[in-house]
């Protein structure tokens, strides 16, 4: 078995009902987050339009994390979840640094990594994870990549601009986006500036304590 | 990107917080820095040790017991610098042999343990009567530890590597930077403990070491200053911190002049004016600048968000 996820983004509508469905049933910190949709304005007024991501960990095959862990706290599952053992790991942030999707943080509370897992224990009880189940259009869709009548397997067969995010980093993501252009993917592809955020000045706590 | 530039596509981000904050800091540049220092006298009392063992004599003490202090400081910030620190002991317990990490905790909490063995002996004998067979077994030992030194100076530039997210440190130049500063700083180190224990002739061969190091650490950051951001849009958005008008061009500078720059022209006019006090300032400047070409380096690749 090989779990994977694959988001369509011609259905999302970037409600963050994902987002806030992952925080309640992972309890995550405030200022932290395990999944996230990011906004990004296209074009010039009046010919705009607003592009919806979701970003959660990619599970990778070939996972960075997962190598440079010091103490396996990041570690494979059979079903090919990259799983956190949070009270194994020792915080070196080595993870954080590998991750090229950033998916990884420290949790304020507990001083250890952390990041989806797919909601592996929800898994265990052979439910969907959170996120596909607030997913009020079906955009997030679950399942596994080996059989090839999963849904998610039908969905790769069936379009063809199924990507992942940075394949030259040659991490084999599990993680699949199908309507994605190289706004959604790509993070140098659009411009960051204050001023054009919806929310500005976005407080955030100190996750580096002192490492500043 | 030709959609941020274009007005058609024009893309900004509206909403999106990818995580803050720079999670390796000073305290990594420290760990660096110290090892530099540490593992930096143990190959340049090795060469001493081959090129003239009478100047030994004076140092082998002293020369590994400054080493042995910066591992202590390079071990110390490393452990400050997890977020959980009282775990330090599962990478003994619960070793992952792909992890830099692992193997360099492991091979540096070795070489300090031999260098404490070295130490003791020296000191040990020193009480009595200092015979052959104690610095034949400091050498010994000095030569094993000059091999694990390699290791010891390398993990971190392996530990860089493995951090696939940061474009900018690829394995083949930092391996070469990590052992150019232990060169560096463990040549300005021996010079500065030599005093009148080294002949104006080796510590002229030390400074010549300085010399090259700061040359050919000098040569590699500036091919990747100016051909780095050729290849990779990474790598060109992560050298722009440290270009005109970017928000460590500064720092970077600063470290440049202070650790190459400036020491190689003070190492060309000691030998010409055959002055010691120019190649000491040229040795101190170098341990300084040293730590702030680090900083600068380690940092800017953290500045760059990820998705």
């Amino acid at each position: 078995m090989q779990l994977g996820f694959l988001v369509d983004l011609h259905l999302c509508m970037g409600c963050k009902g994902c987002e806030i469905a992952c925080k309640v049933e992972n309890e995550v910190p405030l200022s932290t987050w395990r999944l996230r949709v990011k906004y990004v304005d296209v074009g010039t007024f009046p010919e705009t339009k607003r592009t919806f991501t979701p970003l959660r960990c990619n599970h990778c095959e070939n996972a960075p994390c997962e190598r440079i862990c010091p103490v396996s706290a990041l570690h494979y599952l059979d079903n090919g979840i990259v799983n956190v053992d949070k009270e194994r790991c020792i915080g070196c942030a080595g993870c954080v640094m590998a991750c090229p999707y950033g998916a990884i943080y420290i949790d304020p509370e507990t001083q250890t990594a952390d990041k989806c897992t797919y909601c592996a224990h929800r898994i265990a009880s052979s439910m969907m994870p959170a996120c596909v189940v607030a997913c009020p259009v079906g955009a997030n869709i679950f399942g596994d990549l080996d059989d090839p009548k999963s849904n998610i397997s039908h969905y790769i067969q069936d379009n063809r601009d199924v990507q992942v995010r940075k394949p030259e980093k040659g991490t084999n993501p599990h993680h699949f986006y199908v309507g994605a252009s190289q706004v959604n993917l790509n993070p140098l592809a659009s411009r960051r500036e204050e001023g054009y955020n919806l929310f500005n000045k976005i407080t955030t706590l100190p996750l580096g304590g002192h490492h500043e | 990107m030709i959609h941020e530039t274009l007005a058609a596509t024009n893309a900004v981000v509206t909403l999106d917080v990818p995580l803050p904050d720079i999670f390796w800091g000073w305290f990594v540049t420290m760990n660096m820095w110290a090892k530099s220092i540490g593992t930096g006298l143990i190959f340049m009392l090795f060469l001493l040790l081959r090129k003239n063992a009478k100047e030994m004599d004076g140092l082998r003490t002293s020369a590994t017991i400054i080493s042995f202090i910066f591992m202590i400081i390079f071990l110390l910030f490393t452990l400050a610098d997890l977020h959980q620190p009282f775990r330090m002991w599962h990478i003994f317990f619960y070793p992952h042999w792909t992890s830099a990490i692992t193997v360099g905790a492991w091979m540096a909490s070795l070489f300090v343990g031999i260098e404490f063995v070295m130490i003791a002996i020296m000191l040990r004998k020193e009480k009595c009567i200092l015979t052959k067979d104690s610095t034949g077994t400091f050498d010994k030992l000095l030569f094993w530890n000059t091999l694990l030194a390699i290791p010891v100076t390398l993990y971190t530039a392996g530990l860089m590597a493995e951090s696939t997210a940061r474009e900018l440190w690829q394995m083949p130049t930092e391996s070469a930077q990590m052992i150019l500063a232990a060169t560096l700083t463990g040549s300005a180190a021996i010079i500065l403990l030599g005093g009148s224990k080294l002949s104006d002739e080796t510590k002229q061969f030390f400074g010549a070491i300085l010399g090259l190091s700061a040359l050919m650490a000098f040569i590699i950051y500036m091919s990747e200053y100016i051909f780095g951001g050729m290849k990779s849009e990474e790598t060109a958005a992560i050298l722009a911190y440290v270009k005109d008008g970017g928000e460590y061009a500064t720092m970077f500078w600063i470290g440049q002049w202070v650790a190459y720059i400036l020491p190689m022209v003070l190492v060309a006019l000691s030998r010409v004016s055959k002055s010691n006090s120019i190649l000491t300032l040229a040795a101190i400047l170098a341990i300084a600048g040293l730590w702030v070409v680090k900083h600068v380096w380690l940092v800017i690749p953290q500045l760059l968000p990820m998705s």
